[in-house]
């Protein structure tokens, strides 16, 4: 049976998390190729659907990077984030999938060695939690 | 008009300073919400058919520019009129809550934990219940087991949206985000797990549990103990529950409780 | 139907040493509305950004999409390449395959070619539901307002008027210079504060573009970055002033200590700005101790205020030149001389004689009073021995702390104050001297306590960052705005609250109660679209319909590889 190569879906603001990646980047700092991003200006622009709607249908893991608490550039964005996501992650619990598969991170721009170790630690997360349940269900 | 509608005439109206009455009127064999102005007779009051009479204000409310409404208020009612008041859906100073007991059987079934309202006007109190039985075999299942028990209950789902309909603390209306593609991929009946996982965490800082979702949905999935499910994380993680003009939710919070993203307040 | 161009970059070797470019080609080719897909070496030369044009023009492309680098750096670049051939900026979308792609996986080619196969694909669904924008244009009032007369804001105010520039200095007593006027001479250099003060309100006085308002307050701030309006009041009489751009330069206050080392109750027992008043007036002591870190570094103000040690230090000097047979110690728990200069001052006053000597949080000095004079005794860490210094005098090193009335200055202009009640600035980095609101800056002691060049240093800074908007004349709002659906929206408030500008209010036209933003003070953050519980309110550029989009297309490629 081939190895589980989990789908993981991640949203980094513009100002701290997508800058953090890309010095990530530019610093060739090597991770798993399984996660995709998104890139939004803001982590509070995130809407719990758009993380529902993706493990409803199938990714395996949602990663969700704002700037650390006190840095956001909107001020308070990522306070709304930190309150919404762990309640994401309950609804997830409740309806039995585990609430793992969505995780709340907090990265600077200049946090390149923080972003790859995240990435490297939720991909294996994932691929220890298996395959997202809801891939075999059909609708 | 029964004793019951004598009764609550006199206390809307005569006592209270009403201009209109809510309730639920017998007629010809069938129990419907009735709006009564004052001075009109008030017909067959019936109290122990459960209805979502606040969901009855909320869509008529904008019709009815002035005077007072009195309308019976069960717990979970007192609590739905709080969440509609702080988004200034209806405005408090023109409501009058007449406080109904609920009987034993109807905290029984709701599994009700909160059954008395603030002020008791009709009924007789009676102790909650001390939990929801399938709540308790859902925390001890497996997680596997878990999402096989809400899967096979949801694909029941005939997207007939009666549980948003009936819901108080549900305002979109016709608006609802849920009848779009945008977050439900499926088109086809049932809906997939996402619809129901929306709803949930649309309700979770929402939902006062009156337990109407679930009396509404002709596939008798269990939703009102979804909503007991995640009203009891919310209490865990935020040590909030909907229900109470005066406080705010934590999803309008920052961290620190503020609102408005003010930085600090404090120092 | 939109018509779509992909065109990936090699980024020389990049990119496609690691990521298999033409199969990408190939498989973009696949996707839906995809006309064309090209690759060049390297998008951003004139030739790749010529390809593009070309490519734009012949294939009658209405939606660009370059893969490629990251967006933070060359979007602008490819953005004006559409423009230049017809198509609107907004209706360009960067998929990123280097920083997030290429370059973090280059020992897996084959995945890292499937990953960039996915990521286009979102990239391509996005780009199809792109809407082209118009950027909104505000004009800016070319006047400036600086609140607070003291050395940051006289300094910013002079930048501002030698630049030509309308300037309202408001200084709310009736003297400009600030706790500066309070200190006589100044270190390292030991020069004359009255003669740096002077030179800056007579460059002020001297010109007809500043307005200077003394015993006057701010006592309402409305608008945004161009267009403010701020009210000022001198003496029960109210004024309006227009202004482009705010610069906050109120200052900072010495904390008075509350009895410690007998303040208060002991004679000799004094402050810093004490000290600097009784040498201003000749009155030097034979005998001083200074006590450094009063109140500061411990339990409730962990911070140190930077400024106190090498004030200390220069009083200290000034103690030795003007007594020669002086006896100074200073008492400390760390000396910050930070910088040459202030170094030089450090060893200086050691090689005349000032004593140094170490103590702990955990154990303070005791100030007793004798027949004759003080007696310090203080537990010295270094030679872990209690000694008895006597003295005339006890100077209290305390720190500068903020303002009683900064939390009022920061409700009146909607800014924010960290936890000791200093003002917040943007970002430390990206964006100092700036607040998150556009067009109101701050520098000096308001923001941190701050010596003598440094608040100079911020001043200059914060008046060149208020003359760009001014000398431009125009603020343009990058169109990634928010906006609610009239017909959708339920009113319910929840983004009105979410909103860290209060931009949104609930209006009401022809009966029906909406959400409305205002656009020229959205920042385009989309906390709001979060918040709303019926998809009402979107942001441009990033609707719910278009990151669904992404999400799905995501969903579609990986379910079909497993």
């Amino acid at each position: 049976m081939a190895e589980f190569n989990p789908t993981i879906l991640a949203f980094c603001c513009n100002w701290c998390s997508y800058a953090g990646a890309d010095l990530a980047g530019v610093g060739r700092l090597q991770m798993p190729p399984n996660i995709h991003v998104i890139r939004v200006m803001c982590s509070a622009s995130v809407k719990p659907e758009y993380v529902l709607k993706a493990i409803s249908g199938g990714v395996d893991g949602v990663l969700v990077l704002g700037c650390h608490i006190g840095d956001c550039h909107y001020m308070t964005g990522n306070h709304r984030t930190a309150k919404r996501m762990p309640l994401v992650q309950k609804v997830l619990k409740e309806v039995g999938i585990d609430e793992r598969r969505l995780r709340l991170d907090w990265v600077s721009a200049s946090e390149g060695e923080k972003f790859q170790k995240v990435v490297t630690e939720f991909v294996g997360e994932i691929k220890n939690l298996g395959p997202n349940p809801m891939r075999e269900v059909k609708w | 008009m029964n004793d019951l509608g004598k009764k609550l005439a006199r206390l809307a109206f005569e006592e209270r300073g009403a201009d209109f009455l809510l309730a639920m009127r017998e007629e010809h064999g069938n129990v419907a919400p009735a709006m009564v102005s004052k001075g009109e007779d008030v017909g067959d009051v019936r109290l122990e058919v459960p209805y979502q009479l606040v969901t009855i204000l909320e869509n008529i409310y904008p019709w009815i520019s002035k005077g007072k409404i009195a309308i019976i208020t069960r717990r979970c009612d007192e609590k739905a009129l709080a969440e509609l008041a702080k988004r200034k859906y209806v405005d408090d100073k023109r409501i009058i809550k007449i406080g109904l007991a609920c009987t034993e059987e109807q905290i029984e079934r709701c599994r009700c934990e909160d059954p008395v309202p603030s002020h008791v006007d009709v009924g007789e109190p009676h102790a909650a219940v001390k939990g929801d039985e399938l709540s308790a075999r859902l925390a001890k299942m497996s997680q596997e087991d878990r999402l096989a028990f809400w899967v096979g209950q949801y694909k029941k789902c005939n997207k007939c949206f009666g549980c948003t309909l009936t819901c108080p603390v549900c305002f979109c209306d016709d608006d609802c985000v849920l009848e779009e593609r945008t977050f439900v991929a499926e088109p086809s009946i049932p809906p997939g797990l996402s619809f129901h996982m929306v709803r949930s965490y649309h309700m979770i800082d929402k939902c006062i549990e009156c337990g109407e979702c679930e009396r509404a949905c002709p596939a008798e999935i269990p939703l009102l103990t979804m909503r007991k499910l995640l009203a009891k994380d919310m209490k865990e993680v935020f040590k909030f529950a909907p229900g109470d003009e005066k406080t705010v939710s934590p999803l309008n919070t920052t961290l620190e409780g503020e609102l408005m993203g003010d930085e600090c307040d404090e120092c | 139907m939109p018509r779509i161009g992909v065109f990936v970059c090699h980024c020389g070797h990049n990119i496609a040493a690691t990521v298999n470019v033409e199969k990408v080609i190939e498989f973009a080719k696949g996707l839906p509305d995809v006309v064309v897909a090209e690759h060049s070496l390297y998008s951003c030369s004139e030739e790749g950004l010529g390809s593009i044009r070309k490519s734009i023009e012949k294939n009658k492309l209405d939606r660009v999409v370059v893969a490629a680098c990251t967006p933070r750096t060359h979007e602008p670049l490819f953005r004006k390449a559409c423009e230049m051939a017809g198509v609107n900026k907004y209706l360009f979308e960067f998929v990123n395959i280097r920083e997030h792609c290429s370059w973090i996986h280059t020992k897996e080619p084959d995945p890292a070619t499937e990953k960039a196969k996915k990521l286009i694909a979102m990239g391509v669904a996005k780009a199809g539901l792109l809407e082209p924008q118009k950027e909104a244009e505000s004009n800016v009032i070319p006047t400036a307002v600086v609140i607070g007369g003291g050395l940051t804001g006289l300094t910013a105010a002079a930048s501002l008027v030698a630049q030509g520039i309308d300037t309202h200095l408001v200084e709310m007593s009736g003297k400009l210079g600030g706790v500066l006027g309070e200190i006589e001479i100044i270190g390292p250099e030991f020069s004359r504060s009255k003669e740096l003060l002077d030179e800056l309100v007579n460059d002020l006085k001297a010109s007809s573009n500043a307005k200077i308002h003394l015993d006057t307050r701010v006592t309402a701030v409305s608008g945004f970055i161009g267009n403010f309006e701020v009210t000022i009041e001198t003496k029960g009489k109210s004024e309006k002033i227009p202004a482009g751009a705010i610069i906050l330069a109120t200052g900072a206050t010495e904390l008075a200590p509350t009895g410690e080392y007998g303040y208060g109750s002991i004679p000799g027992v004094i402050t810093q700005l004490e000290l600097e008043r009784r040498l201003a007036k000749g009155d030097v002591p034979k005998r001083a101790v200074f006590i450094q870190c009063v109140g500061s570094r411990q339990p409730g103000r962990e911070y140190c205020s930077r400024v106190c040690c090498n004030a200390s230090l220069k009083n200290a000097l000034r103690i030795v030149e003007a007594e020669p047979n002086s006896s100074v110690s200073i008492i400390h728990r760390d000396i910050m001389s930070y910088g040459t200069a202030s170094e030089r001052l450090y060893k200086e006053a050691s090689d005349k004689g000032v004593v140094f000597l170490r103590y702990g949080l955990e154990r303070p000095a005791n100030v007793t009073q004798k027949q004759k004079g003080l007696v310090v005794e203080v537990y010295d860490e270094t030679i872990d021995e209690n000694i008895d210094i006597d003295t005339d005098l006890v100077v209290l090193a305390t720190p500068m702390v903020s303002r009683e009335d900064a939390r009022d200055v920061a409700k009146l202009l909607k800014v924010p104050l960290d936890k000791y009640g200093f003002f917040l600035e943007a970002h430390v980095k990206l964006r100092p001297v700036e607040f998150a609101t556009d067009g109101v800056f701050i520098c000096g002691s308001a923001r941190w306590p701050s010596s003598v060049s440094e608040c100079m240093g911020q001043g200059l800074a914060a008046a060149a960052k208020a003359s760009i908007p001014i000398r431009k004349g125009k603020v343009v709002v990058e169109a990634i705005t928010c906006w609610a659906d009239a017909d959708k929206c339920a009113a319910c408030g929840s983004c009105v609250i979410a909103c860290p500008y209060e931009a949104i209010e609930i209006v009401e036209e022809e009966g029906r109660r909406y959400a409305k933003v205002n656009e020229t003070l959205c920042k385009g953050c989309g906390t709001c679209v979060a918040s709303c519980p019926n998809d009402a309110m979107q942001q441009r550029g990033f609707t719910s319909r278009q990151l669904s989009s992404m999400i799905d297309a995501l969903i579609k490629n990986a379910m079909e590889e497993t």
